[in-house]
């Protein structure tokens, strides 16, 4: 589709470029660690180790729904039925175990598994249908968030309103090996997508198909397959996000994911990721999830206005953009 | 009215002296597509109104719906204007916000403020479109990153201005633009339409269908690039504005995220009126039929008896469907060119 612009760039320029996207990464965490000295200058305690704690528990669940934010950014796509994935799959998980430790596993993997079905659908539209990705992933949120009010009467049927199973909120609220459970599944996940992405040869189709689907096609790169298993990838860490924030904040409301569709995207952009696609890396997402939760945790620890927050954060995300976000020249 | 002016107002992209035959057709097949879905959804709600309440749909059923659909056709005319030069605008949303909000709390005490007012707050969108046409431009962001910034920033002003919901336009003020027992809005509708049909004749319409199809070639061609983006993006930040005084009559009230949801939908309906999301290719008068289908199909599901709950799964599957089916029938067109 921009076969012209993918055609000027040579493979030496590729690999050139690679320097400055570390780079972008490095600037991600020090613009969060910046954040925290300015926190605690403003606030003295802001950058303790529970305060840390705190904002990067907080950070952990856009880091989960931005996980597969990256992959579907990193081949040229998006994903806009992140919120009612996440929601739903939420909805599905206490339904399904109703409030019993017991059935907490396959209420969890239910879950998973409506999470998957639903990235399945949106690659396969996007993949073999031809349908823009913003207009397939946008449909796909409208059938989700009616099917999940739909069935449950607008969250009013019997398993939907109980709380989740103790055991998934203690999980969720406590601490697992010393830290928050939820922050350590973040880490386990930044390992796993880190070396996905890395190390492995999915990991460099999936730069590979982001750069230019046609080479990627003819240098035998099953590029339908790659897009198909991303956006279910997408899929799956949104229903993750889903079945955590419902343990962490004690159940399924409808909205719940509403937040996380502007942020996961604002996450994977900070993080350096070229929006159209083929240059970026979770690590940046993850930097990116961070500086957000701690830009809007300042902002609350002085008091800002709700009005202030909003302005503040767009004009965050558009000076991080003029300083490196802007596309080179064309002469 | 609607089903005359785009048969020739989506002639030729400008960028070719003499278009193939299958190239008309593929172009203008979303554009059919849009036309006829228009009309079959027309159909299904008077067969389906006639059905539940065994009368015609009167003026008033008429009043009512068009008085729905001029802000979502505002929008989506503004944002087809940015995706024909293959960009995107989720400002939208916010920017419909903050315009909502001024004219609740403005629009009132007397013709000379209401005129004043209209002005100033159409000079705010002409404002806020520029930002956006200039970070665009001028920055070399993409679209959807500047639009999504200042989104959060037109969000935010909406609160400032109007914290909760509230205010009220003045009624001599709506009656000027509503009537409720006569579709006497159609006449901004059809007005917009027309106005589409000249100004893509214009020298900056022909210059941003070149930038939407090939922005290198209409560089090298001597399109002022960066200039016709500007006005685009600031045009398109106009017409948010009235989408948000529009809004604010229909509600007669404000509320500072009462637009939020036309973001999404301004794409909807523009990608149901065939505006191609790859830039260069749709007309705004295929956006405005987009409007119109979804503020009917809203209308059609509720004389189907389909629980309002459902809703938006069947207007996530209309989505769908819709673009499937016209992209499916746009690349069997140009297969046999």
């Amino acid at each position: 589709m921009s076969s012209t612009t993918e055609s000027s760039r040579s493979p030496g320029a590729l690999f050139t470029a690679l320097n400055p996207d570390r780079r972008k990464i490095i600037y991600g965490f020090a613009a969060a660690i910046a954040l925290f000295v300015i926190g605690d200058i403003l606030k003295p305690g802001f950058a303790s180790a529970s305060g840390i704690e705190q904002i990067l528990e907080v950070s952990s669940f856009v880091g989960l729904v931005a996980a597969g934010q990256t992959f579907v950014i990193l081949i040229g796509g998006i994903d806009l039925s992140v919120p009612w994935v996440l929601n739903s799959a939420a909805i599905v998980m206490v339904a399904v175990a109703n409030g019993s430790d017991g059935k907490l596993a396959i209420g969890i993997i239910v879950a998973l598994a409506l999470g998957v079905a639903c990235g399945v659908v949106n690659g396969l539209g996007i993949a073999l249908l031809g349908v823009p990705a913003v207009v397939m992933t946008l449909g796909m949120n409208g059938i989700i968030q009616g099917l999940s009010l739909g069935v449950t009467h607008g969250l009013t049927c019997g398993g939907c309103t109980k709380p989740p199973p103790m055991a998934l909120v203690n999980a969720m609220t406590g601490k697992t090996l010393g830290i928050d459970t939820s922050l350590l599944i973040w880490l386990v996940v930044i390992v796993i997508v880190s070396c996905t992405l890395s190390f492995t040869t999915f990991g460099r189709r999936v730069y590979a198909v982001g750069n230019s689907q046609r080479v990627s096609h003819l240098a035998g790169v099953n590029v339908k397959l790659v897009t198909i298993a991303l956006y279910a990838l997408s899929g799956l860490f949104a229903a993750m996000a889903g079945i955590a924030l419902a343990g962490f904040g004690g159940g399924a409301t409808i909205g719940m994911g509403d937040p996380y569709l502007f942020q996961s995207i604002a996450a994977v952009v900070i993080g350096g990721t070229y929006i159209l696609g083929g240059r970026g890396h979770y690590l940046g997402t993850v930097a990116g999830a961070i500086v957000l939760t701690a830009l809007v945790s300042v902002l609350l620890s002085e008091n800002a206005p709700d009005y202030a927050r909003d302005i503040v954060y767009g004009v965050v995300i558009l000076v991080i953009l003029v300083l490196y976000g802007r596309q080179r020249g064309e002469a | 009215m609607l089903e005359a002016a785009p048969a020739r107002a989506e002639r030729t992209s400008g960028t070719r002296a003499t278009p193939r035959r299958g190239q008309i057709l593929a172009q203008n097949a979303p554009l059919a597509v849009a036309v006829v879905l228009l009309v079959t959804m027309l159909v299904i709600y008077v067969v389906l109104f006639m059905a539940s309440i065994s009368a015609f749909p009167g003026a008033y059923e008429a009043a009512s719906i068009t008085d729905h659909a001029v802000p979502l056709s505002l929008a989506a005319v503004g944002q087809s204007l940015v995706i024909l030069t293959r960009g995107i605008d989720l400002s939208v949303g916010g920017m419909m916000d903050l315009t909502n909000s001024l004219a609740a709390m403005k629009l009132q005490g007397g013709f000379a403020t209401e005129a004043l007012w209209t002005v100033i707050i159409l000079l705010v969108g002409a404002a806020g479109g520029l930002l956006n046409g200039l970070l665009v431009a001028f920055g070399r962001i993409q679209p959807i990153l500047v639009t999504l910034g200042t989104l959060s920033i037109f969000q935010g002003l909406a609160l400032w201005v109007l914290p909760s919901p509230g205010g009220h336009v003045a009624g001599g003020y709506t009656s000027l633009f509503l009537n409720p027992n006569a579709p006497s809005s159609l006449i901004f509708v059809v007005l917009l339409g027309l106005a589409w049909v000249a100004f893509r004749r214009t020298r900056l319409g022909v210059q941003m269908f070149a930038i939407g199809n090939d922005e290198q070639a209409a560089r090298a061609n001597s399109v002022p690039v960066i200039r016709t983006k500007v006005i685009i993006y600031t045009l398109a930040g106009v017409l948010a504005a009235a989408a948000g005084i529009a809004l604010a009559t229909t509600t007669t009230g404000g509320d500072s995220t009462g637009g939020d949801v036309f973001t999404l939908s301004s794409i909807a309906a523009a990608v149901i009126g065939g505006v191609s999301l790859f830039g260069g290719r749709g007309s705004a008068v295929g956006a405005i039929c987009g409007a119109f289908v979804l503020t009917l199909l809203v209308d059609v599901l509720f004389f189907a008896n389909i629980d309002p709950l459902f809703q938006p799964f069947y207007q996530g599957l209309f989505l769908v469907i819709a673009v499937g089916a016209s992209t499916l029938l746009g690349r069997i067109l140009v297969r046999r060119r």
